[in-house]
């Protein structure tokens, strides 16, 4: 009668499902094989992988080691330490014993993708797909195999059907950022707001979408989506940074200063918040600042070319031409096809008295990108000032000719200032 | 000291025979001047010349002078004591400054007293980059021993961190550029060269210190201190030194200083860390002395408890208030707690006594250059080039500087300048600097050059290897970018930024399992780099997704 009592309260313990599959609770083998699968469950989602894989060893040598479920929580306790080899084995031999559940074999499958097999785990997937026609997991997990490699088409075809099974953010996120990676930002732009009407509240997502916005030029939208992330998430280094830059480009730099200054608790070593750091400094004319900020991010990623850039500016800006000209050439050789740093280069050169080395950055520069109305204007205020009046007059009218398509947002004043400046100077007319 | 005149001193009167006798000479012939200088030199009383080569430090013929004259007759005091004196002299070494512990025992040692130190109170747990006054390691790189570089290379820049969790740290004793040297194997330290451990024991010995009896050599005062001091310095044999030294401080009634001293110091050797303390507290009560201060400093250290270290010091400089060796000590303590901003203070105290200490000048230039100010560190440089440095390292060090205060055409020359005089090992890290220098101005086929170059000079330079990996990712080669990484973090188990490279290229390739482990290895030598963690964060979320 006891005995009785102990069964029934050790049943109600246990999960629903583990009762619906095993009844025949009576049966010896049974018992041996399957007895502590609840406690093996219970300690997995503790996380306390090491009592876990106690109980596991213990159950595996009493069922000379074909115990289905303590073999799949030893698979992905292992995985989870980061054996994956290992683990990849276990999901193998779990398979074997169990040819029909479709887990088993998603989980080996995975594994497979995991150490970067992935053609091999395409087919492990297309398999499951035999099995089961709408797991939406083995199609995300499909197009991941596929993005790794490189057949875009695909991994976005495993995508959509993943979401017309069942939608999720992680499927929408990797979907966006295939889109990102072809460059075709729309397109991920409405991936993204798509999963976003599913999970309005995922801050990586919302994080992404500012990314993506900042990258299309459309600050203010980015603004909202990194703010409501800040908001869930206000310690995610990547949003203050984006956050940052975005309050930047407004002037507003004190505030931006406040958003770095948590950021850098976070990521001191990050040379893109030293250069904004710098950039901020710039920005309130601490030029002394601005230059030990950007040199700092200059020396944790030399690499960077627009750390380089900005110091150029920073130096032509106080005067030092010839420290200028070194940084603006060394952001060229690192990045060629930047217009601006050529269009600095020459009014550098120009400073130092290369009179015809300027006029061929400035030429340069036009070739890179023919539809910047700064570049003319310099261009034009140069040749003045050399005392090419016609010439001048030329790439002046050039430069009206874009002056005339911008919008008003982008007249900036000081351009206006120079723009009148130099009409009055080259007597033309309004 | 008052050794070396008792010595001299001892036969005025065969001297002043000999010398009659030359004078004898002169009376023979005025032809015979040059005859009669040979006379003279081979009538020169030996043991004069012997204790004028003695104060000229040259031991050598100091030694085989007394050689002879022992042969002639093996009971002459004053030679014997003499050539025991050159013996020691010559290989005498300044104890207190090198003190080093060897592999094994560090490996075994049981003399911390606190097994669970806070941070900062331990050099097994050195200040890192999350506390404030630490130092990044971003900033700072690291020695092959897992320590910031320091600006002075000095025997204890290259303690590793030794604690029970870092014991594994041990294992670069034996590796580096120069396997071996890094740190002595034996528990002999530094006091025996290598090769010569084994060699101890044979041949030629002077003094058999197995057969001496202990009583009868403290009798005599002079000789019992020459011979304990042979015992220390030149057989190593802290044993039998420690027998006579502690029956010469009873016959002295405990009261004489140096005997204590003495047998602290053999006791410290052979690791009885508690008495050779009690021994040194002892002999400063009868005499107030520097070096004792500096041996009870040693001992704390050896004990782990940097801040009693510092204590000691500071009441050092209470009686010896200029003592620059005490400064010097607490500088060194705060250093290797990796807190460089307070050992500074510190370094430019000994500046204002000794202005021209290089090991300050060396380490104030290495503090401002990672602090961001190349402009004042090459001032410190241009002082020890006044000072009369002049090595590899030095103008390399001038270039960096010259080239991040944005004066390039003076950094090639310093260059170039260290190049003509450097060694294979040294014109390794100067090419390196020069690839460094290349990507500073953008020149990366410069660059690429310079650091294979670094790489053929010393195959072993593992940051060449790793930024080679940088610029052939670059250069689109995927696979030569990965080889170099995995190279690079096989050399050096002391760089983090191979193994986030190689973590990262494998993460983009999606080769995930090697991705964890690198990036597992770069978060373990440095914990708080904050984008190892964020890959990691990453990776674990591809694993546990069910």
């Amino acid at each position: 009668m006891e005995e009785d009592v102990g069964v029934t309260s050790g049943i109600r313990a246990m999960p629903v499902s583990m009762i619906v599959k095993k009844p025949s609770f009576q049966s010896a083998v049974i018992n041996l094989k399957e007895k502590f699968n609840w406690l093996i469950h219970v300690l997995f989602l503790r996380q306390e992988y090491d009592e876990c894989s106690r109980i596991i060893d213990e159950t595996l040598h009493e069922s000379k080691g074909r115990s289905e479920y303590a073999l799949y929580a030893k698979a992905l306790i292992l995985r989870v330490k980061g054996n994956i080899h290992e683990s990849l084995e276990l999901f193998k031999k779990c398979h074997m014993l169990n040819p029909t559940y479709i887990d088993y074999l998603k989980q080996f499958g995975r594994s497979l993708y995991l150490l970067g097999r992935h053609k091999a785990a395409v087919e492990v997937f297309d398999e499951c797909l035999n099995i089961d026609q709408n797991d939406w997991e083995t199609y995300l997990f499909k197009g991941l195999s596929y993005k790794y490699m490189r057949i875009y088409d695909q991994a976005i075809k495993c995508f959509r059907k993943a979401n017309e099974i069942h939608p999720n953010d992680q499927t929408y996120l990797e979907l966006g950022k295939l889109f990102a990676a072809q460059q075709d930002y729309k397109s991920a732009v409405e991936v993204y707001l798509e999963g976003l009407e599913y999970s309005p509240e995922n801050p990586e997502l919302l994080t992404t979408i500012g990314l993506v916005y900042i990258r299309l030029g459309e600050n203010f939208q980015a603004f909202q989506f990194l703010g409501n992330s800040l908001t869930l998430d206000p310690k995610n280094p990547k949003s203050i940074l984006a956050a940052g830059s975005i309050i930047q480009d407004k002037s507003d730099h004190d505030a931006a200063l406040l958003k770095y200054r948590i950021a850098a608790v976070y990521n001191p070593d990050s040379a893109e918040l030293w250069n904004n750091i710098g950039m901020c400094f710039f920005g309130k004319q601490k030029y002394v600042a601005a230059i030990a900020c950007l040199k700092r991010a200059l020396y944790l990623d030399p690499f960077q070319w627009i750390a380089s850039f900005n110091l150029g500016l920073v130096y032509l800006n106080t005067d030092q031409y010839a420290s200028a000209f070194h940084y603006f050439q060394s952001a060229i050789s690192l990045k060629a096809d930047f217009s601006n740093s050529y269009m600095y280069l020459a009014i550098t050169l120009n400073k130092l008295g290369d009179f015809d080395n300027s006029c061929a950055a400035f030429k340069k520069a036009i070739e890179l990108d023919s539809n910047d109305c700064t570049v003319f204007l310099n261009f034009a205020i140069v040749l003045y000032n050399n005392g090419y009046t016609q010439k001048a007059k030329e790439i002046f009218s050039e430069a009206e000719k874009i002056f005339q398509t911008l919008e008003e947002d982008d007249r900036e004043p000081e351009m206006m200032d120079q723009r009148e400046l130099l009409m009055e100077a080259l007597g033309v007319a309004q | 000291m008052s050794l070396r005149t008792q010595a001299c001193s001892e036969r005025p009167c065969s001297r002043q025979c000999r010398s009659v006798g030359a004078r004898a000479c002169t009376c023979d012939q005025f032809k015979l001047t040059t005859l009669y200088n040979l006379n003279i030199n081979k009538e020169m009383d030996p043991f004069f010349l012997a204790v004028s080569r003695f104060n000229r430090q040259r031991y050598d013929d100091c030694i085989t002078i007394c050689t002879q004259m022992l042969e002639k007759n093996p009971y002459d005091q004053a030679a014997w004591l003499l050539k025991c004196r050159a013996l020691t002299k010559k290989s005498w070494i300044d104890d207190l400054e090198i003190d080093e512990e060897g592999v094994a025992d560090i490996l075994m040692d049981e003399n911390a007293i606190n097994n669970a130190p806070r941070p900062g109170t331990s050099f097994s747990r050195p200040l890192t980059s999350a506390q404030p006054g630490g130092i990044s390691q971003v900033m700072r790189p690291m020695s092959n021993a897992g320590r910031p570089i320091t600006g002075y290379q000095r025997p204890g820049t290259n303690r590793p961190v030794t604690s029970s969790t870092s014991r594994a740290n041990l294992s670069t004793a034996l590796q580096g550029q120069r396997p071996g040297t890094t740190r002595p194997v034996t528990s002999g330290g530094r006091m025996l060269r290598l090769g010569t451990a084994s060699m101890q024991q044979q041949g030629g010995q002077f003094i058999m210190a197995d057969k001496l009896n202990a009583k009868n050599v403290a009798k005599k005062k002079h000789i019992a201190k020459a011979v304990v001091d042979y015992l220390i310095y030149v057989e190593s044999n802290f044993r039998r030194a420690l027998d006579i030294a502690s029956e010469a401080t009873l016959l002295q009634g405990y009261n004489d200083w140096w005997w204590k001293a003495r047998i602290g110091k053999c006791q410290f050797k052979m690791g009885l860390i508690k008495d050779a303390e009690k021994q040194f507290l002892s002999s400063l009560k009868n005499q107030d002395m520097v070096s004792l201060h500096l041996e009870l400093a040693k001992v704390a250290v050896r004990q782990d408890q940097p801040q009693k270290a510092i204590e000691v010091f500071n009441t050092g400089l209470k009686t010896h208030a200029f003592e620059t060796h005490l400064i010097t000590g607490i500088a060194r303590v705060h250093d290797m707690l990796n807190d460089p901003a307070k050992a500074i203070t510190f370094y430019k105290k000994i500046l204002v006594f000794d202005n021209s200490n290089i090991e300050s000048i060396a380490q104030l230039a290495s503090y401002h250059f990672y602090t961001d100010q190349p402009e004042v560190a090459l001032r410190f440089y241009r002082r020890l080039v006044q000072c009369g440095v002049n090595s590899p390292e030095l103008w390399n060090n001038m270039g960096l500087c010259c080239f991040y205060a944005s004066q390039y055409d003076m950094a090639l020359g310093c260059f170039d300048r260290a190049l003509t005089m450097a060694d294979d090992i040294a014109a390794a890290d100067v090419w390196y600097n020069v690839g460094h220098v290349g990507i500073g101005i953008g020149d990366l086929g410069l660059a690429y050059q310079a650091f294979k170059i670094a790489v053929s000079h010393n195959p072993n330079h593992a940051e060449s290897f790793n930024n080679l990996g940088v610029l052939e990712l670059r250069r689109g080669n995927i696979e030569q970018a990965k080889n170099n990484y995995i190279q690079s973090s096989k050399i050096a188990n002391y760089l983090f930024e191979p193994c986030f490279n190689a973590a990262l290229l494998m993460l983009k390739k999606g080769e995930f399992q090697e991705s964890y482990s690198m990036a597992n290895q770069a978060v373990q030598i440095y914990p708080d780099h904050a984008d190892s963690k964020e890959l990691l964060k990453n990776l674990n979320q591809h694993f546990s997704v069910m």
